[in-house]
C-alpha cells in the first residue's frame, strides 16, 4: 500500500475509479495496452509501472490471460463433485487449449460444471449447450436452488415491499444515529465475513474517526470456494444488503457506499445496479433521504478476479487501483481506509443483518441463537447434500440438524466437510454430532465457521490430492506480499506433489516448520489459515496420509 | 522517572514511547542489529513483508504468547516482548530457508557478498541446509546492463519491496513496481523494460535501500573494499546534501546518503551520488601555467606565485588597487570566500569582489534585505511538514534541487495544496493544485494580480500587517488602482486561476513559499522578490513553523559566499563597508585599513576592462565565457586585460583567455564549510588529498597573500572560522567542533545555539517594509521583440551543473549528452520543425545551432534550454538586460526566432 498512490487515486475518487478504468482498458482485448496504461498513469500522475503492476495482479486484466475465452471453475465443490474434466474435454471441442483458463469458484457450488463465457456464467446442463451458447443462442441464466429456514429466518423470508421498507426507514432516521448505533450494540451482531468480530464496534469506532468524508464498503467478494450464500443475498434480497449499508453510513457519517463485487458473479453485479437505481428512484438513495438531511450514495464496483481482494486491506487498495496487496494494521479501516478516509468494511451478511436489526431492534436480534454468537447465519451446500442450496439456521442449531434434515443428508459417502471455505476446518463426518452452528462451538474444537460454506468430500477422493489442491489454491491465490505465504504455499503444494506422484515422501519434520511459518509468520490470514484444515487432515485422516511422509529427512529422488 | 511507561523486552522493563513499534522500542533500547529485518527500512513506513522480525508478546491480562511482527505492531504498557525463543528462532530459520528456495546460492562471487543483508541474517540463523527439493525459482531473470549507474540481477531478488517504495516514498518517482501475484510476483522499471529505458532520475534511491544484489549501482560491488568512510556535503547545489563516500588509498569508491543528515535524510540526486568521477579524470589541470607569446606553459607554483605577486604589484603601482578585481566561487567553501574577499578588500585594496552569486541570487540578497533586513531563508526545508500551502516561484526544484524538489512532491502527492508560478509545465507543476503558466518576466505582474486579490477579499493579517510592518497604505493604494485587463494580458494567466490561487495562499493556516531563479535572473528580479516578501507579511506567514520566504540557492555555497562578504559593498557578515564603525570591525582583525568604495559587480568588471579601467582578474572556479550571458561581450572584455588569473579544475572556455592558471582542487580534496539555502552551516571534510600538481583554492589565496607581503596563516577551517566569528555577527558562536554532523543554522549565538526560523519577534530592520512595485516590460523585449517573437528561457538539467565542467567528466553525459531546445508543438508545427531537428536559434546577438525536441511542457511562444555544454555555448545569444537593482543578469528572458537548419537524412 503506498500513501502516495492513495492519494493520487483520492483525487478522481469513486467517480472517474481508476479500478474501473483499468478493468476497462482491458475490456477490450483481454488486458491493458501499453498506450492505456501510460495515458491512464499520466491523467493519475502514477508510473505505468504502478498501473501496471495493478493490471497484473487479476485473472481477468493480467497480460498471460489475455488470449483467454472460457474460464472453467476450479473452486473445490466443482473439483470434488469431478464435472471439470468432462466439462474441460467439452470445452475442447470449441476452444483451443489456450484459450481455456481457470477460475476459483463462480458460486455454483450446487450444481457444479460450472465455467463462465463472455461475461456470464454456466452451470449444470449448460456444458450439453456449448453450440447454443458460443452462437450466442444460449446465454445461461439463473441457475436453481432452494433457500430455506429452519427456526426464524430474517434473511431468506421474503422481503417485504418497498413502501413498508421505506416506512422502517423513515422510522430508523427519525430516532438518530446514535439509537441506531445502541441497538447494533444490543443485537451483538458479529461479522459473517469469517472472521466474526463484533460489528457495532467497528461502527462505533468508524463514527468516532476524525474526518468529514467516511465510506461503508460492502465487502461482496465472496471468493471461498464452495461459498455462495452471498450471492444469493446480492441477488434475491438486494434491498437488505443496500439497506444495511446505507444505514451503516447513517451510523458512521459516510455518505458514499462502495459494494466491491466479484466479476465472477455477473448477475449479482446487475442485480445490484437495478436496484441501486430503483432506491434512487423512490428517493431512498441519493441526496436528502426522505428529507432526512442524511445523503447516501450507492457505487457498484465489479472486481476483476483476485480472491485475496475479499481480505479487507487489499479490498481497499483494489478500489483504488492498487495492487490489492494486504496491508499492515493499524492503521484500521476504520481509522484510514478507502482513499485513506475512515472506512467500514463488512460483509454482505453483516449489513443484511444490520437491516433486519435495526427494523425489529437490537434486543430482538440478540435473542435468537446462541450467545455470544446471535442471529441467524447463512451456510452453502454444495452439491454432495441430497438438496443443496442455501441454508438459515438460527446460531446453536446442531451441524447435525444442518446436514440431516436441511441438506437431506449426503448424495453420495462423504468422509469430511470442508467448512469455512479453503481456510476453515476439515470436519471429519465423525466430528458432525459434536458441532453446533455457531462460532464457538467450532472453535473449541479445532475448526472454524468463518464464512460458512460446506464442502463434502467424497470417501473416495485421496486426502493427500485433497491437501495439494489446497496449497495450490494458496498458491495460485497468495498475494506475495509476505514471505512465508508467497515461498511456502508454493513449496507445500511442490512437497504434495511430489509425494503423491511417489517421487519422495514428504519429512514430517520440515512439512510441521512449513505450516508453524505459514501460521506464524503470514501477515493475513489466507497464508495464516492455510494449515488449520492441513492440521485437520493430518490428525483426522493419519492413516491414509501416512505413506506419503517419511519421520526421516526428505528422500529425493 | 515514575510516569514513564514501561514495556520489557525479555523480562526487562524498559521505557517505552507511546505510539512506537516493537521494534523502534527494540531498537532504541538494543541497538540495531538485535532483531533480524529484511523489510524494514528506516526512511519507509512499516511494510511487513518478510516476517522476520517477529517476536513473541504477551499483553498484560493476558498471558498467551502470541507472535507478532514487530516492525508494524505498537508497543503497549506492560506488554512483555521475547525476542529470542525457541519458537521465533525456528521461525526466522525457516523463513529463510524458504528465501533460499528461490535464490541463486552463489554469495561468493556476487557483488553484494560481504554488504549483503540476506547473507547476515542467513549466517545468523544458522541455514546448514536447504532442505526443500529444488521447485519453481526465479532464478532465469536477466541482468538489466542498459544504465550507466543503476544494474538489475533481479535473480537475486527477494521481494522485500524496498526498491519500490524507495522510489515511491522517498523520491515519488514511480518508476518500479511489483507485477504478477503470489510466487510470480517480480520488480518490474515502467512497463517491464530496462531502467535506461524508464522514467528512472537516477537517485539511487532504490539501489541503497535494496538488501542484496538485485538493484544495485556500479559503484557498490567496489565500495567493499573500503577502508574508511568520509562525510562530506555535495558541491551541485543549494540543499547542501551529506554525502559518506566510501574510499581506499585516497580513491574513491562509492558515495551513499548517511540516514542521519538532517539535511537529506539518507537521499540524494544522481549528481550528489554519482557524478563523482570528474574528481581525478585525466582532464584535471595538473601543473601551474603562464601565457608566453601567446602560449601556456606548465610552470612551478613557485614561478606562477612570483608572476603573478609581481604583476598585481605592479598594476596596482600604476592604476591603483581599483584597476584590480576578483571573482570568487560558490563552489568553494566558507573560509576560501572569506580568504578571497579578505586578498582584495585587504591586501590589494580593493572592493572589487564580487561572485557567481551576482548572476543567480544577488536580487534575493537584496530583495529580502530591503524588504526583511536579512537576506536569507526565514525557514528550513524540514518545516514542508507543518505547512499547509507550498508557493512555488519560478523554480524547477525537482531538477536543480532535486532533494528538496522530491520533498515537495512528496507533500504534493499527499494531497497538499500546491501552488506553482513558471512558464514551464514542471514535474511540480503536473502536481500542483494551482499551475501559474505565465508568460516570462511578469512575475511582479502576476504577484501584483495576487497582492490585489488577497486585499480585495479582504484576506490580509491585518494585525500582523499593523504590529510588524511598514507601507502598507501606500501598497494598498496603488494595488487596488491596478489595471487587472492589462495585468491579465501581460502574463497571460486567466485571473480567475490567479485569483484562487491567492485565496489558497491567504487562507492556509501556514503557507510557505520558495522561489529560484526564474524568479531573480530578470530585468525585475529584485522587485519580484520583493513582491514575495510582501505577499508573506500581508498573510502573516513570518516567523513560525511551515512559513516564510526560501530562496532554492543555486550553487551550493551561494549563500556562504554571500555571507563571506563576496560582494562589492558589503563584508562578511553584511556589514557596510561603507559605514566607518563597521569597516572597524574589518581592520581592527585585518591589521590594515580598507577601501570604502563599493566596488565593480561582474557585469560592472566586464564593462570595466572593455572600457580599459579595469586591468587584472583574478577569477576563481568560475567558467564565465560560457556561463555569462552574451558570450561575445565577455570574450571581449578579458581580451582587454593585462592580466587574467584563473584557478581552474579543467581547461575551461574561459581559459583560453587566461595569462595564468592555477590547478585548483575539487571539494573532494578540501575542507572547509558550506552554508546550504537554508543557512545551516555545514562540515566538508576533506576525502582525498589534492591531486599530485593541485592545490586546494585557499591554499593557493593564503599563499599569494603570503607571496605579497600579508601574513597569513596556512588554511585551515578551524581557525579560519575562530577569525570569521569575530567580524560575522550571525557566526558569532560558529567552531569547527560545534558544528558536528548536521551542521548549525546561523545565526549562531555565542553559546552555539543556531537558529531554525528567522524573525519570529522582530525583523532585522525593526518594521518590515511593503513596497509598491510596478510591473515593466523587460527591455529585451520591447526592443527585439517584434523581430524576435518567442522568448527563451534558460534553465538547468538534472544531471547537469551549470557549465557543466565537473558533470560532463562522469557518466551522466550518458544520460543525457546534449543541450536541447524546448518547442512546444504549436510553434513547431508553424515553423516545419519536427523531434530531433537540428535547428537554428538566434536572437539579436547572434545564432547558436540546437536540436529541437517538442514538449508542451513549454507554452507556445516560449522556449527553453539548458547551458551545460560548450558545443552549443547557448550564451551566445542571451541577452544583456540586468536585473535594475543588483545587477544579476535576465538568462530567463531573450527574444529569439528559431528556423530549420538540418533534417537527419536530409542533407
Ligand atoms: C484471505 C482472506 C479472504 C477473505 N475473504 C473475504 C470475503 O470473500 N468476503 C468477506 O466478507 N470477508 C472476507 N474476508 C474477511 C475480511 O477481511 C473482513 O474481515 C470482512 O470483510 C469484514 O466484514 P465482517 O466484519 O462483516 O465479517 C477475508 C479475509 C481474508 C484474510
Ligand atoms: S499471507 Fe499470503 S495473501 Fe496474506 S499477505 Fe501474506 S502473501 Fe499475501
Ligand atoms: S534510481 Fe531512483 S528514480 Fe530510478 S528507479 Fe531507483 S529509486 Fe526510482
Ligand atoms: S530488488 Fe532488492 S529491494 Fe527490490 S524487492 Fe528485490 S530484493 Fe527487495
Ligand atoms: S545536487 Fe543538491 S540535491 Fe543533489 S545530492 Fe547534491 S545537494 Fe543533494
Ligand atoms: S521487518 Fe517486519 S516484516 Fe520485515
Amino acid at each position: 500500500m503506498s500513501r502516495n498512490l492513495t492519494s493520487l487515486s483520492a483525487r478522481k475518487g469513486l467517480s472517474e475509479n481508476l479500478f474501473e478504468r483499468i478493468g476497462e482498458l482491458s475490456e477490450k482485448e483481454g488486458a491493458p495496452s501499453e498506450e492505456g496504461l501510460r495515458q491512464l498513469a499520466e491523467e493519475f500522475l502514477m508510473g505505468p509501472a504502478n498501473l501496471y503492476g495493478a493490471a497484473s495482479f487479476y485473472d481477468f486484466t493480467r497480460p498471460e490471460n489475455k488470449d483467454i475465452k472460457v474460464y472453467a471453475c476450479s473452486g473445490s465443490a466443482c473439483l470434488l463433485a469431478g464435472t471439470q474434466p468432462a466439462l474441460k474435454a467439452r470445452l475442447g471441442a470449441f476452444f483451443r487449449e489456450e484459450e481455456i483458463g481457470q477460475v476459483c469458484c463462480l458460486g455454483r457450488c450446487h450444481e457444479n460444471a460450472a465455467f463462465h463465457y463472455q461475461g456470464r456464467n454456466y452451470s449444470g446442463q449448460d456444458a450439453g449447450k456449448l453450440q447454443d451458447i458460443v452462437d450466442g443462442r444460449h446465454t445461461g441464466g439463473q441457475d436453481q436452488y432452494e433457500a430455506r429456514a429452519h427456526g426464524r429466518s430474517l434473511l431468506t423470508r421474503d422481503f417485504p415491499s418497498l413502501d413498508n421498507c421505506r416506512h422502517t426507514l423513515a422510522g430508523i432516521l427519525a430516532r438518530g444515529p446514535e439509537a441506531a448505533l445502541s441497538e447494533a450494540i444490543l443485537s451483538g451482531l458479529r461479522g459473517r465475513g469469517g472472521a466474526g468480530f463484533p460489528m457495532a464496534v467497528k461502527m462505533k469506532s468508524c463514527r468516532e474517526a476524525p474526518g468529514a468524508e467516511k465510506f461503508v464498503v460492502c465487502n461482496a467478494d465472496e471468493g471461498d470456494p464452495g461459498a455462495f450464500s452471498d450471492r444469493y443475498l446480492l441477488e434475491q434480497q438486494p434491498y437488505s444488503v443496500l439497506m444495511g449499508m446505507l444505514l451503516a453510513g447513517y451510523i458512521t457519517g459516510a455518505e458514499s457506499g462502495v459494494l466491491y463485487i466479484r466479476a465472477e458473479y455477473p448477475e449479482a453485479i446487475v442485480r445490484i445496479g437495478q436496484a441501486i437505481a430503483e432506491l434512487e428512484w423512490q428517493g431512498m438513495a441519493g441526496a436528502d433521504i426522505l428529507g432526512s438531511g442524511f445523503s447516501f450514495r450507492f457505487k457498484a464496483i465489479k472486481a476483476r478476479g483476485a480472491y485475496i481482494c475479499g481480505e479487507e486491506t487489499a479490498l481497499l487498495a483494489s478500489i483504488e487501483g492498487q495492487r490489492p496487496e494486504v496491508r499492515v494494521r493499524p492503521p484500521y479501516p476504520t481509522q484510514e481506509g478507502l482513499f485513506g478516509k475512515p472506512t467500514l468494511v463488512s460483509n454482505v451478511e453483516t449489513l443484511a443483518c444490520l437491516y433486519h436489526i435495526l427494523r425489529d431492534g437490537g434486543a430482538a436480534f440478540a435473542k435468537i441463537g446462541a450467545k455470544p454468537s446471535a442471529g441467524t447465519k447463512l451456510l452453502s451446500l454444495d452439491s454432495s447434500f441430497a438438496r443443496p442450496g442455501v441454508c438459515e439456521v438460527e446460531m446453536g442449531t446442531p451441524l447435525a440438524t444442518l446436514v440431516d434434515e436441511l441438506g437431506g443428508g449426503f448424495r453420495h459417502p462423504v468422509k469430511a466437510l470442508h467448512i469455512g471455505g479453503p481456510l476453515g476446518g476439515l470436519v471429519p463426518v465423525g466430528m458432525i454430532p459434536e458441532l453446533t452452528i455457531d462460532f464457538e462451538s467450532f472453535a473449541r474444537h479445532g475448526f472454524l465457521l468463518g464464512h460458512a460454506s460446506v464442502v463434502g468430500i467424497p470417501e473416495g477422493y485421496p486426502m493427500i490430492a485433497y491437501l495439494e489442491h489446497l496449497f495450490e489454491f494458496a498458491a495460485h491465490e497468495s498475494c506475495g506480499k509476505c514471505f512465508p505465504c508467497r515461498l511456502g504455499s508454493v513449496r507445500g503444494k511442490e512437497l504434495l506433489q511430489k509425494a503423491r506422484a511417489g517421487e519422495c515422501a514428504i519429512s514430517e519434520a520440515l512439512f510441521e516448520d512449513l505450516l508453524d511459518t505459514l501460521e506464524k509468520g503470514s501477515l493475513c490470514g489466507l497464508g495464516g489459515g492455510l494449515p488449520l484444515p492441513v492440521r485437520n487432515a493430518l490428525q483426522y485422516f493419519q492413516e491414509e496420509l501416512k505413506p506419503y511422509f517419511s519421520q526421516t529427512q526428505i528422500a529425493v529422488q | 522517572m515514575n510516569q514513564h511507561q514501561v514495556a520489557f523486552i525479555n523480562d526487562k522493563a524498559h521505557e517505552m514511547r507511546e505510539g512506537e513499534t516493537i521494534l523502534s522500542f527494540i531498537r532504541r533500547h538494543h541497538g540495531e542489529g538485535y532483531v533480524p529485518t529484511l523489510c524494514d527500512n528506516p526512511l519507509l513506513e512499516p511494510f511487513g513483508s518478510c516476517r522476520l522480525c517477529s517476536v513473541e508478546v504477551a499483553r498484560p491480562g493476558n498471558g498467551a504468547l502470541k507472535t507478532v511482527a514487530a516492525c508494524h505492531t505498537p508497543v503497549a504498557e506492560g506488554m512483555h516482548i521475547f525476542t529470542d525463543t525457541e519458537a521465533i528462532r525456528r521461525l526466522r530459520h525457516n523463513i529463510v530457508e524458504l528465501i533460499l528456495t528461490d535464490h541463486p546460492l552463489d554469495c561468493l562471487t556476487c557483488e553484494a557478498n560481504g554488504r549483503c543483508e540476506l547473507q547476515q541474517v542467513a549466517a545468523r540463523v544458522g541455514i546448514r541446509e536447504v532442505r526443500y527439493p529444488a521447485g519453481r525459482n526465479h532464478l532465469g531473470r536477466p541482468k538489466d546492463e542498459s544504465h550507466p549507474y543503476l544494474r538489475s540481477d533481479l535473480s537475486k531478488c527477494i521481494n522485500c519491496y524496498q526498491c519500490v517504495r524507495a522510489c515511491d516514498e522517498v523520491q515519488g518517482e514511480f518508476v518500479l513496481s511489483m507485477a504478477g501475484r503470489g510466487f510470480d510476483n517480480h520488480i518490474i522499471k515502467g512497463l517491464d523494460t530496462s531502467f535506461a529505458n524508464s522514467y528512472c532520475v537516477s537517485c539511487g534511491a532504490c539501489a541503497q535501500a535494496c538488501p542484496t544484489a538485485a538493484i544495485s549501482d556500479i559503484f557498490q560491488p567496489a565500495a567493499r573494499s573500503a577502508t574508511e568512510t568520509v562525510r562530506t556535503v555535495c558541491t551541485y547545489c543549494g540543499v547542501g546534501c551529506n554525502l559518506e563516500v566510501a574510499k581506499h588509498d585516497n580513491t574513491i569508491l562509492s558515495i551513499s546518503a548517511p540516514e542521519d543528515a538532517e539535511v537529506n535524510h539518507g537521499h540524494t540526486c544522481v549528481k550528489g551520488r554519482y557524478a563523482f568521477r570528474f574528481y581525478n579524470h585525466p582532464d584535471r589541470l595538473r601543473s601551474p601555467m603562464i601565457r608566453r607569446n601567446g602560449q601556456l606553459e606548465a610552470v612551478s607554483w613557485d614561478e606562477a606565485y612570483d608572476y603573478i605577486a609581481e604583476r598585481l604589484t605592479a598594476i596596482r603601482a600604476e592604476y591603483g588597487p581599483g584597476a584590480i578585481a576578483g571573482i570568487s566561487s560558490s563552489r568553494c567553501t566558507n573560509e576560501e570566500n572569506y580568504l578571497m574577499q579578505k586578498f582584495m578588500r585587504a591586501v590589494i585594496g580593493t572592493n572589487n569582489i564580487d561572485g557567481c552569486a551576482r548572476v543567480c541570487h544577488a536580487p534575493t540578497a537584496l530583495g529580502m534585505q530591503r524588504t526583511f533586513g536579512t537576506g536569507a531563508a526565514t525557514n528550513s526545508i524540514g518545516d514542508l511538514q507543518f505547512t499547509d500551502c507550498i508557493l512555488v516561484i519560478g523554480a524547477n526544484p525537482t531538477t536543480g534541487h532535486p532533494v528538496t524538489g522530491a520533498k515537495i512532491k512528496q507533500q504534493a502527492m499527499k494531497g497538499k495544496t500546491l501552488i506553482v508560478v513558471d512558464p514551464r509545465r514542471t514535474e511540480l507543476a503536473r502536481h500542483a493544485t494551482y499551475h501559474l503558466q505565465l508568460r516570462p518576466g511578469t512575475n511582479v505582474a502576476l504577484l501584483n494580480m495576487m497582492i490585489y486579490y488577497i486585499l480585495k477579499e479582504k484576506l490580509e493579517d491585518r494585525g500582523f500587517i499593523e504590529e510588524r510592518t511598514e507601507g502598507f497604505e501606500e501598497l494598498r493604494r496603488n494595488i487596488m488602482a491596478l489595471d487587472l485587463d492589462a495585468m491579465e494580458a501581460v502574463c497571460g494567466v486567466g485571473r480567475e486561476l490567479v485569483r484562487e490561487a491567492a485565496v489558497a495562499y491567504a487562507t492556509a493556516p501556514n503557507a510557505m513559499s520558495f522561489h529560484g531563479l526564474g524568479v531573480t535572473e530578470h530585468y525585475q528580479g529584485t522587485f519580484a522578490v520583493m513582491q514575495i516578501a510582501a505577499l508573506a507579511m500581508l498573510t502573516g506567514n513570518i516567523g513560525r513553523r511551515g512559513v516564510g520566504v526560501n530562496p532554492l540557492r543555486g550553487q551550493n555555497n551561494v549563500q556562504g559566499a554571500a555571507d563571506m562578504g563576496v560582494q562589492p559593498n558589503l563584508g562578511p557578515g553584511y556589514l557596510d563597508i561603507r559605514n566607518p564603525e563597521m569597516r572597524q570591525t574589518y581592520e581592527a582583525v585585518y591589521g590594515v585599513s580598507l577601501p570604502s568604495e563599493p566596488g565593480y559587480t561582474i557585469p560592472g568588471m566586464f564593462e570595466a576592462a572593455a572600457e580599459g579601467k579595469l586591468k587584472a582578474l583574478w577569477i576563481m572556479g568560475e567558467d564565465v565565457v560560457q556561463t555569462e550571458p552574451n558570450t561575445d561581450k565577455v570574450r571581449h572584455a578579458l581580451q582587454q586585460l593585462d592580466l587574467f588569473i584563473l584557478q581552474e579544475l579543467f581547461y575551461s572556455e574561459t581559459a583560453s583567455y587566461a595569462d595564468v592558471i592555477l590547478p585548483a582542487a575539487s571539494f573532494f580534496e578540501k575542507s572547509g564549510t558550506f552554508t546550504n539555502g537554508e543557512r545551516r552551516i555545514q562540515r566538508v571534510n576533506r576525502v582525498a588529498p589534492p591531486l599530485p600538481g593541485t592545490k586546494a583554492d585557499g591554499e593557493i589565496i593564503t599563499d599569494i597573500m603570503n607571496r605579497m607581503g600579508y601574513p597569513q596563516l596556512t588554511y585551515d577551517p578551524a581557525t579560519l572560522l575562530e577569525e570569521i566569528s569575530q567580524v560575522a555577527p550571525a557566526f558569532r558562536g560558529v567552531r569547527w567542533e560545534r558544528l558536528g554532523r548536521n551542521g548549525l543554522q546561523w545565526p549562531v549565538a555565542e553559546d552555539g545555539t543556531d537558529t531554525q526560523i528567522l524573525h519570529t519577534e522582530t525583523f532585522k530592520l525593526g518594521k518590515g517594509r511593503l513596497f509598491y512595485i510596478d510591473y515593466q516590460e523587460s527591455r529585451e523585449l520591447e526592443k527585439y521583440g517584434e523581430e524576435y517573437p518567442l522568448i527563451l528561457t534558460t534553465n538547468r538539467g538534472l544531471e547537469h551543473y551549470n557549465s557543466g565542467s565537473m558533470t560532463r567528466r562522469t557518466q551522466d553525459t550518458d544520460i543525457v549528452g546534449e543541450d536541447l531546445l524546448l518547442i512546444n508543438p504549436e510553434d513547431a508545427r508553424s515553423r516545419g520543425i519536427e523531434d530531433g531537428d537540428k535547428v537554428t536559434l538566434s536572437s539579436a546577438r547572434g545564432a547558436v545551432s540546437i536540436r529541437a525536441k517538442i514538449t508542451d511542457v513549454v507554452r507556445p511562444g516560449v522556449l527553453s534550454t539548458t547551458f551545460h555544454f560548450p558545443e552549443i555555448l547557448v550564451n551566445q545569444i542571451t541577452s544583456d538586460v540586468l536585473d535594475s537593482e543588483a545587477d544579476c543578469p535576465e538568462y530567463k528572458v531573450v527574444a529569439v526566432e528559431v528556423e530549420v537548419r538540418l533534417r537527419e537524412g536530409i542533407p
